[in-house]
């Protein structure tokens, strides 16, 4: 907690004919972040044959796997679905290098790939024909005009017909340059479409070569006659007719693809997330070095996995191994991936913190304080009971359904949940209950104009209170940054900016609380004077040794800034009356509402306006908590010590949703892990 | 003026003003959440929840009216400053100033609006960018909450619920 | 003590001028931000959606023109490429998707600013037409020189078509190509001159258009994004002459006006290898020695060079302005290099290159 988890350097030399084996063993434990072997002038390894069929299946694969995906048949229960996803069954598979699995898949592949590149040929090829029929029933409307038989438009012969599409404004100059190209010798037969004329020209042959200039000046577009007998009217109900029988095949094409859907869907992605992985693998290959006969491989792992790693290896190596595990030495502190250590109940609020940035390896890792304020100003700025149980109950379903995968969801949920019960807490201690709804309930009921929830205050008619409540809490927020940032850097031995930028912060805010919580002890505002100057001429000096010339202009703005950041946490108590505010609102229209007798009409709406409006409230406010408690902890909060420069801990590792994996290597079992 | 004047003035402007300028800014980034949709639509999550960020000025606005209209009492019964004597001008001004700042800070909708719209782009480019395209609006959104901030403490304590 | 009117008089009079501050201020933020929004949001998203360099790499890996155009089918050209099957047909498709981008632009962004694009394609009209003049000139196919892009392109597959070079002049008729032809006709001006008065009249519209933008940011980002270009032409036409060896006065007359370089004393130097010297003070120096080995041997790296170097810069542009026209200028210079990449990978792919061949090529001849 608080710290980054600890991390060794691992250095490894080993024989080249365990490579594989070794690499696949940390692929699938994904407890190492391969680094690139920094020898200069080192051979370097290149994925070989294997390596790049396995990148080519998995092109293949994920495309055949997106085109089956298609044609799945559709479930039910999408919100079902949602918060509680089934388990994927993992299928097992006994690795003996890459040789046999890329065998393996194209066994697979010589099995499905003609099948569903069959379908899949069935349907293109039905899709471009239906396209062409369209196209040629939209030329045949575009000739309806013409009432007669189609294969007089596209006869050629001595005299030659030509039939297209040419913008209305163009087409007397196009009629008087073509009789004058051609002497005359030419019919038009123009009919207008709108702006454009669609036109019949009739010319001989042997004239064609001097028409076709004139055409092209005026953008004369060429239409295609389609094929087939008889009046445009008439040709279009065949061609419709054909439309209908290609569309009952393509039915029926996407019917077998469906069967085969069902039947090859998982089977494929078990192959296409085998094939993946080994082309994940490769990329590991640049990085190591190699001579003839060993390779080496350097990265970084977090020291609990050490011991495991150190015997997995040797095991897989019968031993013939030189592995080295060293702490890292102060130059390599920027180097170091950083990987956040928490206990498990704060852990699903690291994704809090990693959004920001990650901590370096010597500083601070603010995840546990964040998982407090960021739920507690969460639940400040909602301040409402039974918002809170909406917000909880969602979270609380989410959580249940998503624990096993750890995924974002669960992770968001879970900070959620946290935040809903800080919501509930706050809510009850304002008395706020959905607004004020319990109240004008109540006041309905016992007839007591002046029933009102417990309640330490209404922020509505007290806001003072909630602002300086805000403030307060404000100031111990950054408080609390400032005292981190403090003792980080005395530590790492920035004695010189922990006094100025932080200490001197913390004696000003000591002033301020001394002097508001004193107001009438002389002794107390005494004390706080002092401090309040100490505090100032620290952070004065501090100014003036690291901007010199510009330290006056600075020392105004930076002090200010410090006011304005305070000032900040009044979104705290805003956002607070906001959802009271809003909740109001919803109740006072529905009391309104309420009044009207006829037909019941008012109870009903009020009831569905009630319920709407609030849910809408609920939804909205969450979304302004969520982002003005994240705000309060990445601007302020951060903006007192946190840099988020670290670099994070990416493992080299597999990734495995529908298989699991089990390395064999020469003849003796060996759990890969999984 | 009369005392109901500077009141209802003072509502409107708050729920008016901020009003307009949520729509403004919820245009804004709408025509961006629509722009970025139409190549792909992954992005609609994402674009929605910064497009309804400009939002917010709107509530504001509309929670002083419904104060100041409370605070006055045209709201719950009988109007307070029927009345044309200097105190009740007074506090029925206040009541204008209280929603004059809601509406005038509201203005930061439009801004807000505009970087929404370019962090839905950013957002249609890179995934990642979201939650600090969220964070990125929201700080537009720190005048408005300013304001209200200053509307409530002038309505409470200056007329009193 | 103010009486109340005036008390009341001077507030009015204070807000009154609040307000009508406040709502020039919001007018002129609408104004500039609003229309870029909807398309700026979608270039975006379509530039998330461009061929990233593992695609293009596996691209290469296709090893076969079937593969290929199997491979090809999982992107956004699969729209334009029908049942193509010839590298040729190809090409056509990639064309085709290049100029719908173009008009997809002019069609999204505001109108005033759209019609640069409508400009930018008939850049490719230009080139069209020299090309086809020269090859008729020459008296090869010009059908093979036809790129399927541009605002006319039917006219240009008809005067590739044409028999006599006067059935030309018949299609040119009313346009702005038509009076330089004539006077190629005539024999009053020579083919270089004649491509030469055509870059000119197209890159003088193209500065015109950008420098009559009403809004500052759209004049600065537009006229740099012109003057650039402009530089590139006449980088590249003093070194190519340079390396053929062509005094300096006779590559003058083929330089385009309204760039930023000054070129008098790179025109009047020896040789390329000095003519690039010459280059080294001015702000693409940096861009140039970084290819000045390769530059000796061979100018279009120069060119290749100075391009990604456009493509950096309206980059820089677009994030600075990010609601402004450079986000569009930028995707279509990434669409423009993908395009020439992906014509350099079909045509190695089709001639039996190995996959590693092939990347090394199109990633080093034209990546950043």
């Amino acid at each position: 907690m608080f710290r980054p988890t600890p991390m060794l350097k691992l250095e490894m030399i080993t024989l080249e004919r365990y490579r594989d084996s070794v690499l696949t063993y940390l692929h699938e434990m994904g407890a190492v972040e391969v680094r690139e072997v920094e020898v200069k002038e080192a051979q370097r390894d290149a994925p070989n044959e294997f390596y790049r069929k396995a990148a080519s299946y998995s092109i293949i694969m994920s495309r055949m796997a997106d085109f089956l995906r298609l044609h799945l048949p559709t479930k039910k229960g999408g919100i079902r679905e949602f918060i509680f996803p089934p388990e994927r069954k993992k299928r097992r598979y006994v690795y003996r290098g890459i040789e046999k699995l890329i065998e393996d898949v194209e066994a697979f592949l010589s099995e499905v790939e003609p099948e569903i590149r069959e379908v899949e040929g069935e349907i293109n090829s039905l899709n471009t024909e239906m396209e062409r029929i369209r196209s040629e029933i939209a030329a045949l409307e575009l000739l309806s005009e013409f009432d007669v038989d189609v294969s007089y438009l596209r006869h050629s012969g001595i005299a030659q017909v030509l039939v297209g599409k040419v913008e209305k404004i163009r087409y007397g100059s196009l009629e008087r340059e073509l009789l004058e190209a051609l002497e005359g010798r030419v019919v038009l037969v123009p009919k207008e479409r709108g702006d454009t004329v669609v036109l019949a020209v009739v010319l001989l042959t042997s004239d064609y070569e001097r028409a076709n200039p004139v055409l092209a000046k005026h953008s004369f577009e060429r239409i295609e006659i389609p094929e087939g007998e008889g009046r445009p009217y008439e040709l279009v109900r065949t061609y419709q007719n054909l439309l209908g029988r290609k569309e009952r095949e393509l039915e029926d094409a996407y019917g077998r693809a469906a069967e085969i859907a069902s039947k090859r869907y998982d089977d494929l992605k078990f192959y296409l997330e085998l094939v993946e992985n080994e082309r994940n693998k490769a990329s590991a290959l640049n990085m190591l070095a190699r001579t003839n006969m060993t390779f080496a491989l350097t990265g970084w792992l977090p020291e609990g996995e050490a011991k495991k790693v150190e015997e997995g290896v040797r095991k897989l190596t019968d031993g013939i191994v030189y592995l080295r595990f060293s702490r890292p030495s102060e130059e390599e502190l920027d180097e170091i991936p950083i990987k956040l250590n928490n206990p498990g109940w704060a852990r699903p609020f690291e994704m809090l913190t990693e959004m920001y940035g990650f901590p370096k390896y010597n500083e601070f890792d603010p995840t546990p304080i964040i998982a407090f304020t960021y739920s507690f100003f969460f639940g400040f700025m909602l301040t409402d009971f039974f918002y809170g149980m909406i917000v909880g109950i969602v979270a609380a379903l989410l959580v249940k359904g998503h624990r096993k995968f750890n995924d974002g969801t669960y992770r968001f949920a879970y900070t959620l949940l946290w935040s809903s019960l800080f919501t509930m807490t706050m809510g009850a201690l304002f008395g706020s209950y959905f607004g004020n709804a319990l109240d004008v309930v109540g006041q309905y009921l016992t007839g007591n104009p002046n029933f009102g929830m417990w309640r330490i205050t209404d922020p509505l008619r007290d806001p003072m209170f909630v602002l300086i409540l805000a403030l307060a809490i404000g100031l111990a927020h950054l408080f609390v940054g400032y005292t981190i940032g403090f003792i980080v850097k005395w530590k790492n031995g920035e004695r010189k900016g922990a006094l100025f930028d932080q200490l001197s912060w913390m004696l000003v805010i000591l002033g301020i609380v001394l002097f508001a919580t004193g107001k009438g002890v002389p002794a107390f505002v005494e004390s706080a004077e002092v401090l309040f100057g100490i505090g100032l001429t620290l952070f004065a000096i501090g100014e003036v040794v690291s901007n010199g010339g510009l330290a006056a202009l600075l020392i105004i703005s930076d002090f200010f800034g410090f006011v304005g950041t305070w000032l900040s946490y009044a979104r705290l108590m805003a956002l607070a009356l906001a959802t009271s505010g809003i909740a109001m609102v919803v109740n006072v229209l529905v009391q309104m509402i309420w009044g009207i007798k006829f037909l019941y009409i008012g109870p009903i709406t009020g009831v569905i306006l009630f319920f709407g409006g609030q849910f809408f409230s609920t939804a909205i406010n969450a979304l302004g908590a969520f982002v003005h408690s994240l705000r309060l902890q990445y601007v302020e909060f951060f903006g007192t010590f946190y840099s988020g420069d670290g670099r994070p801990f990416t493992p080299f590792m597999s990734r495995r949703e529908v298989s699991e994996v089990v390395v064999e290597s020469s003849g003796k079992n060996d759990s890969g892990g999984v | 003026m009369e005392p109901i004047v500077y009141v209802s003035l003072g509502a409107a402007l708050a729920a008016g003003l901020a009003g307009a300028a949520s729509a403004f800014g919820v245009g804004v980034a709408g025509a961006a959440a629509a722009g970025a949709v139409a190549e792909d639509e992954k992005n609609f999550k994402n674009a929605l929840i910064l497009e309804g960020l400009p939002m917010t000025q709107s509530i504001y606005g509309l929670i002083t009216l419904f104060l100041i209209l409370l605070s006055a009492r045209i709201i719950g019964g009988g109007f307070r400053f029927t009345a044309n004597t200097p105190d009740n001008i007074v506090k029925s001004a206040i009541l204008f100033g209280a929603g004059l700042t809601v509406g005038l800070t509201g203005l930061s909708a439009i801004p807000q609006g505009i970087i929404a719209s370019a962090g839905i782009g950013a957002v249609a480019k890179n995934p990642k960018t979201f939650t600090q395209g969220i964070i990125f609006a929201a700080m537009a959104e720190t005048m408005a909450i300013f304001g209200l901030v200053g509307a409530l403490i002038m309505i409470a304590t200056g007329v009193g619920l | 003590m103010l009486s109340d009117t005036t008390l009341t008089a001077i507030l009015d009079t204070t807000l009154g001028v609040v307000f009508t501050w406040l709502g020039w201020k919001t007018y002129k933020i609408l104004w500039k931000y609003t229309p870029y929004s909807y398309p700026n949001a979608r270039i975006n998203a379509m530039e998330a959606k461009l061929l990233s360099e593992q695609r293009l790499g596996e691209l290469a890996e296709s090893r076969t023109l079937q593969n290929l155009i199997v491979n090809l089918e999982d992107t956004d050209y699969k729209n334009f490429m029908g049942s193509a099957t010839t590298v040729d047909e190809l090409e056509r498709a990639l064309e085709r998707s290049l100029a719908s981008t173009y008009l997809l632009m002019e069609d999204i962004l505001p109108d005033r600013v759209s019609g640069f694009f409508r400009l930018l394609l008939e850049e490719w009209d230009v080139r069209n037409i020299a090309s086809v003049v020269k090859a008729k000139k020459r008296g090869e196919p010009a059908v093979d020189y036809v790129l399927e892009i541009g605002t006319i392109v039917p006219r240009v597959r008809a005067m590739a078509e044409a028999k006599t070079m006067e059935e030309i002049l018949v299609i040119l008729e009313g346009t702005p190509y038509e009076e330089p032809y004539q006077k190629l006709l005539l024999d009053e001006i020579s083919l270089t001159e004649f491509e030469t008065w055509l870059y000119r009249t197209y890159y003088s519209k193209l500065l015109d258009y950008a420098l009559s933008r009403k809004d500052e940011e759209e004049r600065l980002i537009l006229g740099e994004f012109v003057r650039t270009k402009i530089d590139i032409m006449n980088i590249v036409t003093l070194l190519r002459g340079k390396a053929a060896g062509l005094p300096g006065e006779e590559i003058r007359k083929s330089l385009l006006p309204g760039g930023t370089l000054k070129l008098d004393s790179a025109l009047n130097v020896e040789d390329l290898g000095m003519a690039l010297a010459e280059l080294d003070s001015t702000k693409y120096g940096p861009v140039i020695r970084s290819v000045r080995e390769e530059a000796e041997k061979d100018v279009s790296a120069v060119r290749d060079a100075l391009e990604d170097y456009l493509l950096q810069r309206v980059g820089e542009l677009t994030k600075f302005y990010p609601l402004s026209i450079a986000t569009a200028l930028s995707y279509i210079l990434r669409k423009e290099r993908e395009m020439r990449r992906l014509r350099a990978l079909i045509r190695l792919v089709a001639s039996g290159f190995s996959p590693e061949r092939i990347k090394a090529i199109i990633g080093g001849g034209l990546a950043p």
